[in-house]
């Protein structure tokens, strides 16, 4: 399933794309299956018990939030609603947001591709995973723009795959860490180059990662069974149609099962977002003499990763 | 005046409630106000208009602005002259409760921006003055606890310490407000215990960066209460202590740290701040004799106790998960 989040009349709705492409809102849709199919004479009251609130919630639920959004889809499919009901809606007239709009923790990986660790003039890759914070209230979704701060000289991209976490997990194996995941989305972590540059002379990066609109991830929340094998995707990245980074995550360093493990050393719960870290081919990486790659105003940025989607976002002055 | 969120026994643990200390009690301010309101403006939709000003979180009373903070002055002179002991709510529910009735919770559980402003460990030990900027880290909401709660070992540690801090609340949003401005943000204090896993925080330090070191379960220490205040008159001669098996190893106040509050607002709300935000000033910003206050180590069984005369204390014992368990 490609789940979603959406805003339709200015109200925030959860969703599932269905074949044809259109939105269905899952509460709505599930509503009916219970109205129609269960006889249930309250049936707004109890979607959203199975459903849950918002995307964070829906994943606390477990496996019985996915059944019911499973079952809504069915339902809408094989008797397909009057247009007016509001149920299965035409993408012109809803704005798609990141599927997890607030992420719990939204923890980033640094440092997890050789040819990257190479690119930005590090010595060797790192003994132990690698990862920072961004600001979970920085995320935004595939049809936002992502706003330039007046105080930032060197904006950059970095394409990612986000690791959506389904379930609570406490220092757990390699083996098992796949079961904890709900699904996967595109992502790219933007970073103020100039920022980081400054915050590190006497502490950690935090403000070069984490200015408001710095983590578009979407377009969706591809459930993991529509993705059996996350390590071996290919990822790109585009500006203005011109590639930049074009890589495989066969090539990270800490694989998704490894951060996954090492991660919940700190507890990771639904809703929580890891992020594989980036390839070769940031703006940073740029030789001198080379012309610069920095984004700006006006650019559009495309990151893509196989079978997951494509993330696209305009670069505007804040 | 100090705020406190808490859960009532028999109470939902999503029923939190904010409660003012007044004479020694915490005085159940939403239903308090229904019954000021009712009484004493004769309102006849008392208990729809308290909890709009007493909403269910600190931050979402402090969001409500000016006007709430009025009627939370207005409530408590109130109940004081009404007489703790006889008020009741509207319906004749139960208002006033002795501190040990009513569970602590963090006062500001789920910030979308939880600061502190500190230093690495190579700031700390090279000259002071060369640092330009006050540079932060964020502690998740999920590594919060308050007073009472037991810190845990975190298993993948030898070396865990902990550092007093003074928590500036803000209480009002803006974005890139300058130093002169700064104070019209803020809506009180109150303290926080970085709890540090310095052998992970020295590895992760190496490549710029702090995660697991400072985040894991319990790592944050927040509380008790939100003293509310909003000039640096008020603030800066507080003196926030930290101790460790009754013996005083941190002490400062803001006048002695190296970045003053205003700076510390005007860098951070760059990002935009809000109410509820917390930036939490460390006792290693403070100079003493010239020199940055070290975090204090930690053992099994240590007692830790963060104070403040005006906020009251955070005390916490260390135990192992297995400790814990048994």
């Amino acid at each position: 399933m490609k789940l979603a989040t959406f805003t339709h009349q200015d109200q925030e709705r959860l969703g599932a794309v269905d074949e044809a492409g259109h939105m269905v809102d899952l509460h709505r849709a599930y509503a009916l299956y219970l109205r129609e199919i269960e006889g249930n004479p309250q049936p707004d009251r109890l979607a959203p018990l199975f459903l849950g609130r918002d995307m964070c919630d829906l994943l606390s639920r477990g496996k019985k939030s996915l059944e019911a959004a499973r079952k809504a889809l069915e339902f809408v499919k094989a008797n397909p609603p009057p247009s007016n009901a509001a149920i299965v809606l035409n993408r012109d007239h809803i704005h798609l947001k990141s599927p997890v709009p607030r992420p719990g923790a939204l923890i980033s990986a640094g440092k997890n591709f050789s040819d990257h660790v190479a690119e930005m003039a590090s010595k060797k890759g790192p003994a132990a995973p690698v990862a920072f914070l961004k600001l979970p209230g920085t995320v935004i979704g595939p049809e936002d723009a992502i706003p330039y701060p007046p105080e930032v000289k060197n904006l950059d991209y970095e394409v990612e795959l986000a690791v959506i976490i389904g379930k609570r997990c406490v220092d757990v194996t390699h083996e098992e860490a796949l079961d904890y995941v709900a699904g996967y989305a595109a992502f790219n972590d933007i970073s103020a180059r100039d920022i980081i540059r400054g915050e590190n002379k006497t502490g950690i990066h935090l403000m070069g990662k984490s200015f408001p609109g710095f983590a578009p991830m979407g377009p969706y929340l591809v459930t993991a069974d529509e993705v059996p094998d996350p390590q071996n995707l290919k990822l790109w990245l585009r500006v203005n149609g011109e590639t930049r980074q074009d890589s495989n995550l066969g090539y990270m360093i800490f694989k998704i099962r490894e951060m996954i493990a090492y991660w919940s050393q700190m507890e990771l719960n639904p809703g929580d977002v890891l992020t594989t870290g980036t390839p070769r081919g940031v703006a940073a990486g740029r030789k001198a003499g080379e012309p610069p790659w920095w984004l700006k105003p006006g650019d559009v940025v495309e990151a893509e990763v196989e079978r997951v989607g494509c993330l696209r976002n305009r670069i505007v002055a804040e | 005046m100090r705020l406190y969120l808490g859960i009532l026994e028999r109470s939902r643990p999503d029923q939190t409630r904010i409660f003012a200390e007044v004479d020694g009690k915490l005085l159940d301010l939403s239903l308090a106000c229904a019954t000021f309101l009712a009484r004493v403006r004769g309102e006849t939709n008392a208990y729809e208009f308290a909890s709009y000003y007493f909403p269910e979180t600190i931050a979402g009373f402090l969001l409500r602005g000016e006007q709430a903070l009025k009627v939370l002055t207005e409530v408590v002179s109130f109940a004081r002259n009404s007489g703790m002991h006889d008020l009741r709510g509207p319906a004749g529910e139960k208002v006033v409760y002795d501190q040990r009735e009513v569970r602590l919770l963090p006062p500001l559980p789920n910030p979308e921006r939880s600061f502190v402003i500190g230093f690495s460990d190579r700031a700390r030990t090279e000259a002071l003055p060369k640092a330009e900027l006050p540079t932060g880290f964020y502690k998740l909401p999920q590594t919060f606890v308050t007073s009472g709660a037991p810190i845990v070992w975190p298993k993948f540690s030898e070396e865990v310490d902990a550092d007093a801090c003074l928590a500036i609340v803000i209480g009002k949003a803006g974005r890139r407000i300058s130093p002169e401005q700064a104070w019209e943000h803020v809506a009180g204090v109150t303290l926080v215990i970085d709890i540090t896993a310095r052998d992970i925080n020295r590895r992760e330090g190496a490549t710029t960066n702090n995660l697991l070191g400072k985040n894991f379960p319990s790592s944050t220490s927040l509380g008790p209460a939100v003293f509310l205040a909003k000039s640096r008159k008020e603030l800066e001669d507080l003196e926030t202590e930290l101790s460790l098996d009754g013996v005083t190893k941190q002490k400062f106040a803001l006048r002695d740290c190296v970045f003053s509050a205003e700076q510390i607002i005007a860098r951070w709300s760059i990002l935009g701040i809000k109410p509820g935000d917390w930036l939490a000033i460390g006792a290693s910003m403070a100079l003493q004799a010239d020199r940055l206050q070290n975090p204090v180590p930690l053992k099994l069984g240590s007692v830790i106790r963060c104070s403040s005369p005006a906020i009251g204390d955070l005390t916490h014992t260390v135990v192992s998960l297995g400790g814990l368990r048994q």
